[in-house]
């Protein structure tokens, strides 16, 4: 009842003075992002210009069935998305301050995509090389259905469990946004092991694998740890063990889903499940 | 005989005057122009209006100015004669197939790309010409224009690519090409997975159809779903091109730099579908990237089939 009617009020009155109300400040946010095209000044204040073509939310109301709710997902430029990628490959500073608080969904979906394409591609071509007799070679489709139940479970499923177990453990700091911004983020250095990881050779994988878990275990924790550490000690310390091991789950999935050669994955086609 | 006279009266203009717009029957002025910002209505509105089979009671009090894809039938095929109850099934057959090779010779020609239109002495004849003329010069600076205007966002954002023809879409040529995708795709895989592949290949495409447009609708894009969904289904094309030759086993070693042309050329033919969207210039190259995912999977599933 008195949602719709600040809803109405705000549709009425658009340049009005409800600033402190989230809507104005995606207005405002809007209009900085059209004009700025340095990442670092993306919150200036509001210039006092048009609201940009993007700003569908001007029209009022953010029904949750409608684009433009999601469109506030989605709100990032291409340098901003390249700085968070490259944030998420050599951190610096803390990954939850280069989101600004615009943490977008953009980032984790194409990159859990992109990260499937190329498990599939390089586990295709690892068991190509892998493969030995005269009959061709023919790829295995489950393979790919395989890496996407993986990686898009994995990047779904453990922040929304993570994020209600710190809301179940009274961190109020908690958002879900940031949990899969930061997991989907995470994602990304998978990219350059699997582009390099369809050798042959066994030693190599294990490496390769185990600097990915490396990276973005490290990636993951250091940026989840002051979230964590919102709860208490001792649970703090098992929500900690408990993402470093199922992260560990993941990376050994993709380990053995992707670039064993041969054995395990003929015997035990079952084990994508071990990641969600 | 009086049936069959009347019946011939009656198909013959509207077929061939007003209904049916063939882009071999049309001139350039017909065509969008890149370069010019004029809607490519005019001609045509000037074509229904001044028709003389189809008018009607209704069709005189229309004003003359009325858009394209208002049908004089609502409702059934635009592109048809007032009747088509007495003509035979393979004329409506052959209408419909022409319809759907008209669009995909209109979407498939990157025209941002390369000038012109597909049969304007500007575009690929013209630049043919200028190399064979011009030697190595020549072909040098065909090369770097394409690529400046490849760079160019600019140039892709302030056109408006929505022909006359794009702006009535149908799902015909991407449930076709969709099909034939994920039957020679199908051909190649194991034996205990053609069933998969193929609802795979098929599922996938629908998919990353609706998920592109989806995306690039919540990049601030205003782009119409169908008409989006129809360009992206038309541009599988030479993604077909690659799974046919994927289906009769040519060597690895040529497919590389094969598959990777006909990519490019999806690639530059959907992206299409960003021109007059509305995306701001520093999102297009996030706009592009679900796109060329899509493509870039597809052709890899051609690849090692």
């Amino acid at each position: 009842m008195s949602g719709s009617g600040y809803d109405a009020v705000v549709d009425v009155d658009d340049d009005g003075d409800l600033g402190h109300t989230d809507l104005q400040e995606d207005l405002e946010f809007h209009n900085s992002n059209f004009n700025d095209t340095t990442p670092g000044a993306r919150k200036a204040p509001s210039s006092g210009l048009p609201p940009p073509v993007t700003a569908s939310t001007s029209s009022g109301k953010r029904m949750l069935w409608t684009i433009s709710f999601y469109a506030q997902y989605f709100d990032v430029d291409t340098s901003a998305v390249l700085s968070r990628c490259w944030a998420a490959l050599y951190p610096r500073a803390n990954f939850l301050d280069v989101l600004e608080g615009n943490s977008d969904l953009y980032g984790p979906f194409w990159i859990a995509t992109t990260v499937v394409l190329i498990l599939f591609l390089g586990g295709t071509i690892s068991q190509y090389l892998a493969q030995t007799g005269d009959h061709p070679f023919a790829y295995d489709f489950k393979l790919l259905s395989g890496a996407a139940g993986l990686i898009y479970g994995y990047t779904l499923f453990i922040p929304i469990v993570l994020y209600l177990a710190l809301r179940y453990f009274g961190s109020e700091s908690a958002n879900l946004l940031e949990c899969w911004a930061l997991y989907g983020y995470a994602n990304l250095i998978w990219v350059p092991v699997a582009l390099i990881s369809w050798s042959p050779i066994t030693i190599l994988n294990w490496v390769f694998v185990a600097i990915g878990f490396g990276v973005s275990v490290f990636f993951l924790l250091r940026n989840l740890y002051p979230v964590l550490s919102a709860t208490d000690r001792q649970t703090s310390k098992i929500l900690l063990v408990v993402v470093i091991a199922l992260h560990m789950g993941l990376s050994l999935t993709i380990k053995i889903l992707f670039f064993a050669h041969g054995s395990p994955v003929a015997s035990n086609p079952d084990g994508g499940s071990g990641g969600d | 005989m009086v049936g069959a006279s009347s019946r011939d009266n009656y198909a013959n203009p509207s077929l061939d005057d007003d209904g049916l717009i063939d882009p071999d029957d049309a001139d350039i002025n017909d065509f969008d122009d890149p370069l010019g910002h004029q809607t490519s209505r005019q001609p045509l509105t000037g074509n229904i209006g001044s028709a003389p089979g189809g008018g009607s009671s209704s069709s005189s009090s229309r004003p003359l100015n009325q858009s394209a894809w208002t049908s004089r039938i609502p409702g059934e095929d635009r592109s048809a004669p007032q009747n088509t109850i007495d003509e035979s099934v393979w004329e409506t057959l052959r209408r419909d197939l022409l319809a759907v090779w008209a669009k995909m010779r209109e979407v498939l020609y990157p025209k941002y790309l390369l000038g012109g239109t597909m049969f304007d002495a500007d575009g690929l004849r013209g630049a043919y010409a200028n190399i064979r003329g011009a030697g190595l010069a020549g072909a040098r600076e065909e090369i770097t224009g394409l690529a400046n205007r490849f760079m160019d966002s600019e140039a892709l954002l302030s056109q408006n690519n929505m022909t006359s023809g794009l702006r009535d879409w149908d799902l015909w040529g991407p449930l076709i090409f969709c099909l034939l995708l994920s039957l020679l795709l199908s051909f190649n895989a194991r034996a205990d997975q053609k069933d998969v592949v193929f609802s795979g290949v098929f599922a996938m495409v629908w998919i990353g159809e609706a998920v592109v447009t989806l995306q690039i609708k919540l990049l601030g894009g205003s782009i119409s779903f169908a008409q989006s969904v129809c360009i992206i289904g038309y541009t599988l094309f030479p993604l077909v091109i690659a799974a046919l030759l994927s289906a009769l086993g040519i060597p690895t070693v040529a497919r590389i730099p094969v598959y990777l042309f006909l990519v490019a050329w999806s690639l530059a033919a959907g992206v299409s579908i960003l021109g007059g969207s509305g995306v701001v210039k520093n999102r297009v190259a996030i706009a592009v990237y679900p796109l060329l995912v899509f493509y870039l999977g597809l052709g890899c599933l051609c690849f090692i089939s």
